[in-house]
């Protein structure tokens, strides 16, 4: 890090280059030093510390890769290790002890604009080309409130059930970090602009099963906040700094110490992703970055007798010291960090010792928290009020009057109302319509799945699915034939086509099967016009890139069901009979009537092209052989 | 005069008072007389800032001169783009004269904490010899020798707590402090935010008002900038009471006559009341109670504010920087920050981070806040016009028995020796700024006027204060002092 003014200035001016700017000065004193020159088309390794500081960050990986990389570190460790947090001595420890949990989210907000200054958001452009001056601090330039990015930070508040506060203001958090231009980040200290929300998690949602059906957790408050710069590190002692996202604008939600076990504490972020992407709050989730979580940890003995010197959270009261654990990627760390903190918080007091407030933590496929820094080392941010920024008013103005509120946004309480009824579905009531008999009838665990994949795109292909097939055979008349359509596609854009894609290893925006395929091909074997595995073979060859409508292919490929005749079926089943008199003595001398179906399955393999419909092939077998 | 004439006048006195050391940075000679030439010919112009030479205080970004708030961390620093007040005097016709010199960032009261050396004042040239040097007041100290001695038509300059007020009372010219948020602060650097105010240094009141016309102006890149609404209900309010000149009210605030205040000062003061009295304005004795709490309450705010805003400078993406790896000591910036800032702007960033730390933020940065709406508060029951600011708040005061003005010196002493200053401590530094900070904290108007009361005796400031937006009956009853 580290560029001389005219540097900056330049860099300032970049619009288009086709590599990262380095600055040249940066070049020289490293190639002066004998180092390796830089290599600036190399994979930089990218570093994310959203708002805090002198913790060495982690590195971002992509979700499938980490699990991939926690199984072989199991593996690797053996057994042992991995059932470490399930272990029957930890199962005894836990009926004595509590643990309570709180969570902190930190989210990338979906807008065009930074927080205080017209210039874009990006993710993924070529570094410091989005920065105005405010954005890096120039001396003399001051803070633009873009109220549009309030927009998207609404819908979230609305959507997890908080009060809009009528009057929010901005601070300042000061602390020292080359990633800060401004030696402080401007959040919502003492004002947030949302308090008081809540969310309601489910058993499906992955909840503990001590939890039972259901559990609501408390939302203390939702604030907004200023994003930081990125860090590309240059092994040993080179840090580059891209500004693009320094002041993107973030929210951070924090819940009241309402969670008890580390899976409803991974429920819970896993949960308020889902809600954020839903109402398009957020683009990214914790799989890229765009959203971390910060868990405060603590545990008390069940018998309450250490009530008295309990401590207390925004009400809550009688907890024991809390560890804060920062910057966790995943779902599954917030669930194994927290994990591993309770287990460590109760050895310690089990063997006498006393639980120090600091912050902790946690490495990926780790089994332990490791101490970061001690009271002693906590920072005062010194909070102060941003004196450039007067307080953000949303609600009816009803004259033009202000004492040193410099600053006042005219919103109408009517946006609000606007806001909250064009809000989208929420993951629960989604769930919800699917699983209706009357409209979907899919089963739980398919609703959820598609409601979760693909940022929801799948979802939407499969409604695009359902709305074709109502629109052009829904008029056949016969009562249920719209949810039984309904159901058969889910099972077509969910496993049929899931199957394919987890083949082929294409992500979703790239595979090739458009809405009236999946439709028409639903639709043909509803009307037993194919099979389903000559379905299975259209939709495979309709995946290979074969341009051919689907009623084309089935006629050239002659895939065509044409029923045979009961003369034909009879054959076969004599044939069969005669073949295998083991089979027929199994079920007729000791009653294995289960063998019928290994005659079915021999007849339709026989029949060939899945001509041989099961129904009939059962029947005509059952009469061959003479059985009920 | 030509405007050439005027401006080589003034390159001659650049040149000749060099000693005094108000420039940190000088325009092109050349260009700036080129620019004057020009201005003589261009008959169409006809606004009064066309083709006059300007000195900008150099915490004022300009695109063509360095701008170093007179700080070592910001020495070699170019600003890449123009304060917003620079482009409307370049817009009005103005030649930028130079970038002058101050007390790092502002802070100070006598212009000598500048990493280019201290700014000094001697009336005329024979006094220049050290011995005889005087302080020029600070932080605007550079802009208000640069136009007591000629060197420019006028300046600009910031008054956080009197920096322009003060100086102009100490080097006999006029200093005037408009309300917070009619000018624009796009463009500088900040020290307090929230008392930070644009100002002028000019020999007259008249000229003074001229510069005001033009960067009184609404700007939305200051997210402080006084909306234009509220600016026409102001100017419509001062239209309504154009009347008030001839028989002023004039309110003496009974709480500014302290024991610290030097003797003929005081006298001058009784001297200049009567005779306003003689010339049919009544006197009106006024209390503002909280004034013995004002100073207190500005010496947290101020530093307050600046240790926050002075965080911005790590070397990082400007600026000094220290050799060496960022964090080599253990604190990350320390040896950059201990290397480029200067006492006095330590010792407040060491005080504003006291009083913004947790343990004392309550008795300290609160209990000033709740000070400073006190003040405000003295002020809004004196003055007769209510505060536009809180139109719709039932105002208590009858406004038979309230003042227009405020009238006081501008500061308890005369400029001190320049050598007297190196045994004070910077307690004694803060006590000259006892009569301006009351009105930075409440945002008013206020400007200094020279007066010469008694013929034998030289001209000292007194400074007059009006209700928030009022400035032109403020600049007003300074042209009626002038011609008294």
């Amino acid at each position: 890090m580290g560029h001389p003014r005219n540097s900056i200035n330049s860099r300032l001016r970049i619009t288009s280059a086709q590599l990262p700017y380095i600055c040249r000065g940066c070049m020289r004193r490293l190639q002066l030093h004998g180092g390796q020159p830089l290599r600036v088309n190399a994979q930089p390794r990218t570093i994310r510390a959203l708002h805090i500081t002198s913790i060495t960050p982690e590195q971002i990986i992509p979700f499938r890769k980490q699990v991939k990389d926690e199984a072989k570190e199991r593996k690797s460790k053996g057994k042992l290790n991995a059932n470490r947090f399930n272990g029957k001595a930890s199962d005894d420890r836990l009926k004595n002890w509590e643990l309570t949990v709180g969570i902190e989210i930190h989210a990338e907000l979906n807008t065009g604009r930074k927080l205080f200054s017209s210039a874009a958001t990006s993710s993924g452009d070529v570094p410091n080309t989005h920065v105005a001056l405010f954005d890096v601090a120039f001396p003399g330039s001051q803070p633009q409130f873009q109220k549009e990015t309030l927009i998207p930070a609404l819908r979230a508040a609305l959507a997890l059930q908080c009060d809009i506060q009528r009057k929010s203001s901005f601070d300042r958090k000061h602390y020292f970090y080359q990633d800060q231009p401004n030696g402080y980040q401007i959040t919502q200290y003492y004002e947030p602009f949302a308090k008081g929300g809540r969310i309601t998690l489910y058993d499906h949602d992955g909840i503990a099963p001590e939890d039972g059906k259901s559990v609501t957790i408390g939302i203390k408050q939702i604030q907004m906040e200023q994003d930081t710069a990125k860090t590309i590190q240059y092994p040993p002692s080179t840090h580059l700094l891209d500004f693009n996202r320094v002041s993107h604008p973030l929210i951070e939600i924090i819940t009241l110490p309402h969670i008890h076990h580390p899976s409803t504490a991974a429920a819970c972020v896993r949960k308020i992703q889902q809600i954020l992407k839903s109402v398009n709050a957020v683009v990214t989730g914790m799989e890229l970055g765009g959203l971390r979580a910060d868990v405060n940890v603590s545990v008390r003995r069940k018998d309450k007798s250490d009530a008295n010197s309990g401590r207390s959270y925004a009400g809550v009261t009688g907890l024991g010291q809390r560890t804060e654990i920062k910057n966790l990627s995943s779902f599954k760390a917030v669930e194994d960090a927290i994990s591993a903190e309770r287990d460590r918080q109760i050895s310690v007091l089990e063997a006498g010792g006393v639980i120090e407030g600091e912050t902790r933590g946690w490495s990926l496929g780790s089994t332990e928290t490791r101490r970061l820094r001690g009271k002693e080392g906590e920072i005062d941010y010194r909070y102060m009020p941003d004196p450039d920024l007067g307080p953000v008013i949303i609600g009816e103005v009803r004259s033009f009057n202000w004492f040193l509120d410099f600053y006042l946004l005219i919103l109408l309480q009517t946006l609000i109302e606007h806001l909250h009824k064009r809000l989208p579905l929420l993951p629960d009531d989604l769930v919800n319509l699917l699983t209706d008999p009357k409209k979907y009838n899919i089963s739980l665990k398919d609703a959820k799945t598609l409601v979760a994949l693909d940022d929801g795109e799948r979802l939407e292909f499969y409604f695009e699915v359902c709305n074709e097939l109502n629109l052009n055979f829904s008029k056949e008349g016969e009562e249920n034939i719209s949810v039984r359509l309904n159901k058969a596609a889910c099972n077509w854009v969910l496993h049929e086509l899931g199957g394919l894609l987890t083949t082929s290893g294409l992500p979703w925006d790239e595979q090739p099967i458009d809405i009236k395929t999946i439709a028409s091909i639903v639709w043909n074997v509803d009307q037993k016009r194919i099979t389903g595995t000559a379905a299975k073979q259209v939709l495979a060859t309709k995946f290979e890139g074969d341009k051919r409508a689907v009623d084309q292919i089935v006629e050239e490929e002659d895939l065509l069901l044409r029923p045979l005749s009961d003369e034909q079926y009879l054959i076969m089943a004599e044939e069969l009979v005669t073949e295998n008199p083991a089979m027929v003595k199994a079920i007729k001398d000791k009653g294995q009537k289960g063998k019928i179906m290994w005659f079915v399955g021999q007849m339709m393999r026989k029949g060939g092209d899945g001509r041989v419909e099961a129904g009939r092939a059962e029947q005509m077998l059952k009469k061959v052989l003479d059985i009920p | 005069m030509s405007l050439l004439r005027a401006a080589e006048s003034c390159i001659s006195k650049q040149r000749s008072y060099k000693a005094l050391n108000a420039f940190i940075n000088l325009s092109d000679k050349h260009a700036v007389l080129r620019q004057a030439e020009h201005a003589d010919t261009d008959t169409i112009a006809a606004r009064p800032l066309h083709g006059r030479l300007i000195g900008i205080k150099d915490n004022i970004c300009t695109s063509d001169l360095p701008t170093t708030s007179a700080s070592g961390i910001l020495k070699n620093f170019t600003s890449p783009y123009d304060a917003t007040v620079v482009k409307i005097l370049r817009h009005a016709g103005a030649i930028v004269a130079g970038k002058t010199n101050m007390d790092e960032f502002g802070m100070g009261s006598h212009s000598v904490h500048s990493y280019f050396g201290p700014v000094a004042f001697a009336r005329d040239q024979k006094n220049e010899a050290s011995q005889e040097q005087l302080s020029a007041g600070g932080s605007s100290g550079g802009s208000a020798v640069a136009v007591a001695t000629g060197q420019c038509w006028a300046a600009l300059g910031t008054d956080t707590g009197g920096s322009v007020r003060l100086p102009a009372a100490y080097t006999g010219i006029v200093g005037f402090k408009p309300s917070y948020g009619l000018v624009s602060r796009w463009g500088v650097i900040a020290y307090a935010n929230s008392l930070d105010t644009v100002g002028v240094l000019a020999q007259d009141a008249t000229i003074a008002q001229e510069i005001f016309d033009e960067i009184n102006e609404y700007d939305d890149k200051d997210p402080t900038s006084l909306p234009k609404s509220t600016r026409a209900r102001i100017s419509e309010t001062s239209v309504q009471r154009s009347d008030r000149v001839s028989a002023l009210r004039i309110g003496v605030p009974l709480e500014y006559n302290i024991h610290e205040l030097q003797p003929d000062i005081r006298r001058a003061w009784s001297h200049l009341l009567r005779r306003l009295r003689e010339n049919g304005h009544s006197i009106q004795p006024v209390s503002l109670p909280t004034t013995k709490q004002a100073l207190s309450a500005y010496y947290v705010l101020a530093p307050a504010e600046a240790s926050s805003n002075l965080a911005k400078y790590d070397g990082v993406r400007y600026g000094s920087r220290a050799s060496g790896p960022d964090g080599a000591d253990g604190v990350l910036f320390s040896k950059t920050r201990g290397e480029g800032f200067g006492d006095e702007v330590k010792r407040r960033i060491l005080l504003g981070a006291y009083t913004l730390s947790a343990g004392a933020i309550d008795n300290y940065f609160i209990q000033a806040q709740k000070v400073r709406r006190l003040v405000q508060e003295d002020f809004d029951r004196t003055f007769s016009l209510p505060n536009p600011l809180k139109e719709n708040e039932v105002s208590s005061q009858c406004q038979n028995s309230g003042v227009d003005v405020l009238l006081s010196p501008s500061a308890p002493t005369r400029p001190p020796l320049l050598k007297s200053l190196e045994d004070q401590s910077p307690l004694d530094a803060y006590m000259n700024d006892v009569f301006t900070v009351p009105a930075s904290l409440a945002g008013l108007p206020a400007v200094s006027v020279p007066i010469k009361v008694v013929d034998h005796i030289a001209p000292f400031g007194f400074q007059i204060i009006g209700q928030y937006g009022d400035d032109s009956l403020v600049l007003q009853v300074a042209q009626l002092l002038e011609s008294l």
